[in-house]
């Protein structure tokens, strides 16, 4: 924890009394308060890259460079993946009610209501994979074939109920909007590895399905929240340019362009110095990457040089610009590019009903892609220095929401426990971590809570989540927040 | 930085005391404050209150030291726990002024306090052994000290910086520890690292522990300065003009572990060359002409 200095009172009052001479001084241009105001920004607005040389107090050396997260929007249910429950074959429709009314759990509006609480056991056939013996589902073919690639945790757990709330802690380590994300964190902590790239690029996937449930998302998962604007995650588009608008103008040539942007750099470097408002470094920033991008880009968005057996390893989707499938090829190609964070978006695993049937074309949708992806990154030798993540935001209830059938059924949200994988980035591979009840519904055994698991993000790329904080409304703040979180140690290499 | 050497000296001697006295004679059993107390106070107060820095006109490095006290009286009253001031002070919550350790440094641990306490309330004694104190909790080990990989960068910091900016490359910190060394980076710009630039980093090459040369117009020419960058773990080669010729240039790097020379034109003949290297884990061919896509080759589940 970095004290307040002695003088801060001061610090503040000098600042306001700065803002409104600096107001007034403006037209006059005399840029005063340049000095001080970087001095009290300090490396904050410029972030721990500007301080060359000396490394931030929060970094620790790391065990993985870059990260991959696979973000599965909507919380695929644990009982049909990962979490096997053989022995509920038997208890088929029982009614969970009264058991139920004993767990103190708060279940939601969609099914809070319902008369009975049937018990759903999972249709779907599960086996032992790899010298690991971890249990997968047949939903799951291709990943169980890397069962000793991954670890498997089945006991994570979350504190929120509803999808928004979830995936803000899921992705910014709280509930409450306006937090950080954790790409912007990476960014923000580490610095990029390519000035041409951004530190941070988020990718749309589409999902097959016309049927699943679809939750909306918004930037606020992938934003910098009150971290300086450049550490945002950029978006690619899914479908023609990944980023839009990067040729030039006709007749405007790139000295031309670079003439104008210095030009305008130069202004802005007044107005900064003058206001001292970062959203200016911001924009600069911006403009800077846009223009560093028109040569890095069409490069990295060529995928013409990849050989036909890179399509056999993530499957014939990957030809089709938008699908996970082609999402997870262009992870691999930003990682091994220099792009610290990779994030994923797959959305649609929200199955309240017909949940067989859906969750069958989700898992084909990425089941592929994902063991392309991880056995890509280790064929060329990335894997061990990068940290790929898979996972949603809660889990899925035991019992059965709406109609419940030998074929179909449905289930409700669920945030006592699901299970997620982790890969390279010095994570153990062939590891089922934690364990939970007969009923899927508590964890008996190594609890990973999600500030559990963004400290173990950040450790293994070389963080030290309690010290990396940034002052804002008087608070340090951190992704991990105020509350205890621990590195998974269990899971390491 | 001298003054963690001397510690570790001084602690090393004295486990080294213990140990002699253990092994030859059974009254030279080692006393509680010496195998319990001692290490409590030299992990977390020595560094303030001990022969360099001596706060408070305090110092915790020896017994005698610690019962003289501080400027403002004594610490330590023996047989009274809650009256000793060193007491108090470990006990504060984190928030408090007069909380120690002072400036954010991590707390004792439960078990630490409880040794302190003990031996306190059992008198303070110089003399009496570890067997006394049957209910006092073992000590964790210190946390061992990293190892090295390179010398320290720090007083080299200002050449280092020169130097990426001749060049236009990062030699970046791995962490807070200067003895973790140094990453050259070079995506940013990779066509600007080429043979000539890693010659020129010659001056500060031992610092360097991680060459990240993917997609550079480095050649065999290159990997003959490589050759002399003691400290090298790690060279990422990935999409370079390397041949298994060069790599017999890197026969010195005694410490180099993983090797990438993914879509490189490396054959068989640079395999054999690398199987000499004594502290290689992983070399990965994916994309080479070599016959194995990594080496050694991982074995099949």
């Amino acid at each position: 924890m970095n004290p307040l200095p002695p003088d801060w009172q001061q610090t503040f009052e000098r600042y306001n009394d700065a803002i409104t001479r600096r107001q007034f001084f403006r037209q006059s241009g005399t840029g005063l308060g340049a000095a001080a105001l970087a001095a009290l920004l300090g490396n904050r607005a410029l972030g721990a890259d500007a301080a060359a040389g000396a490394p931030a107090p929060w970094k620790i050396a790391p065990k993985a460079k870059r990260a991959i997260y696979i973000s599965l929007i909507g919380a695929p249910s644990q009982l049909e993946l990962f979490d096997y429950k053989p022995h509920l074959q038997t208890r088929f429709k029982e009614d969970l009610k009264d058991w139920l009314a004993g767990q103190g759990e708060r279940l939601t509006g969609m099914t809070s209501r319902q008369a009975a609480f049937p018990l759903a056991p999972s249709i779907f056939k599960f086996a032992q994979h790899g010298q690991s013996g971890a249990w997968i589902s047949e939903l799951l073919p291709w990943t169980a074939k890397m069962a000793d690639d991954i670890c498997i945790i089945r006991s994570m757990k979350t504190d929120a109920i509803n999808h928004e709330p979830a995936n803000q802690l899921v992705y910014t380590g709280s509930m409450q909007n306006g937090k950080a994300s954790i790409g912007s964190w990476l960014s923000y902590g580490l610095g990029t590895l390519n000035q041409d790239l951004p530190a941070f690029v988020v990718l749309h996937a589409k999902h097959s399905s016309p049927f699943s449930n679809v939750q909306a998302i918004s930037s606020r998962l992938w934003g910098a929240g009150f971290l300086p604007g450049k550490h945002a995650g950029v978006s690619f588009r899914p479908q023609g340019d990944p980023v839009l608008y990067l040729n030039d103008a006709p007749g405007v040539p790139r000295e031309l362009r670079r003439r104008m942007l210095d030009g305008l750099d130069e202004l802005n470097r007044r107005s900064y110095a003058a206001i001292g408002d970062p959203e200016i470094q911001t924009r600069t920033q911006q403009y800077e990457m846009a223009f560093r991008m028109q040569a890095s880009i069409p490069e990295l968005a060529d995928l013409s040089k990849e050989p036909e057996s890179t399509y056999a390893l993530y499957g014939d989707e990957a030809r089709n610009r938008g699908t996970f499938a082609s999402s997870a090829l262009m992870a691999r190609r930003l990682v091994e590019r220099g792009v610290r964070f990779v994030q994923i978006f797959h959305r649609g695993w929200d199955q309240h009903g017909t949940l067989p049937r859906d969750i069958a074309s989700q898992c084909k949708d990425v089941d592929q892609a994902c063991y392309g992806l991880v056995q890509d990154l280790k064929q060329r030798g990335l894997l061990d220095d990068t940290l790929v993540i898979w996972g949603g935001e809660f889990g899925r209830t035991v019992y059965c929401q709406g109609t419940l059938t030998e074929t179909n059924y449905g289930r409700d949200h669920h945030p006592r426990c699901f299970s997620i994988w982790m890969a390279g980035g010095g994570i153990k591979g062939g590891v089922v971590h934690g364990e939970t009840d007969e009923m899927s519904y508590n964890i008996v055994k190594d609890p990973v809570h999600i500030r559990d698991l963004h400290a173990t993000i950040l450790h293994q790329m070389g963080i030290d989540h309690d010290r990396m904080s940034f002052k804002f409304q008087g608070l340090d703040q951190r992704l991990t927040g105020v509350l205890p979180a621990k590195v998974v140690k269990g899971i390491l290499a | 930085m001298r003054s963690s050497l001397e510690l570790k000296e001084r602690r090393t001697w004295r486990w080294l005391l213990c140990l002699a006295g253990g092994s030859v004679a059974a009254a030279a059993e080692p006393t509680f404050y010496a195998a319990r107390v001692a290490p409590v106070l030299d992990r977390h107060c020595v560094v303030c209150h001990g022969p360099e820095k001596k706060k408070a006109g305090l110092r915790l490095d020896s017994f005698d030291h610690l019962m003289a006290g501080a400027e403002s009286g004594s610490i330590v009253k023996p047989g009274d726990v809650k009256g000793s001031e060193l007491h108090r002070r470990i006990t504060l919550p984190a928030t408090d002024e007069e909380v120690m350790p002072s400036d954010g440094k991590p707390s004792l641990s439960a078990d630490e306090i409880k040794i302190i306490a003990l031996w306190i309330e059992a008198g303070a004694s110089p003399t009496k052994s570890l067997a006394d104190f049957p209910t006092a909790p073992a000590l964790r080990p210190a946390r061992v000290a990293p190892v090295p990989l390179a010398p320290s960068w720090r007083e080299k910091a200002a050449e280092i910086a020169a130097l990426e900016k001749k060049f236009g490359v990062k030699l970046v910190p791995r962490s807070q520890v200067p003895t973790d060394g140094l990453v050259l980076r070079s995506a940013s710009a990779p066509q600007r690292c080429n043979d000539q630039v890693l010659a020129g980093l010659a001056p500060v090459a031992r610092f360097i522990v991680d060459a990240e040369l993917a997609r550079t117009p480095v050649t065999d020419a290159g990997l003959k300065a490589l050759g002399s960058w003691e400290n090298l773990r790690a060279i990422d080669l990935t999409r370079t003009k390397v041949t298994s010729a060069g790599l017999a240039a890197l026969s010195g790097l005694k410490h180099l572990e993983v090797i990438n020379l993914t879509d490189t034109a490396v054959d068989d003949a640079g395999v054999t060359t690398l199987r000499a290297l004594p502290g290689l884990k992983r070399a990965w061919l994916f994309g080479s002409k070599a016959t194995v896509t990594q080496y050694p080759v991982a074995t099949a589940p």
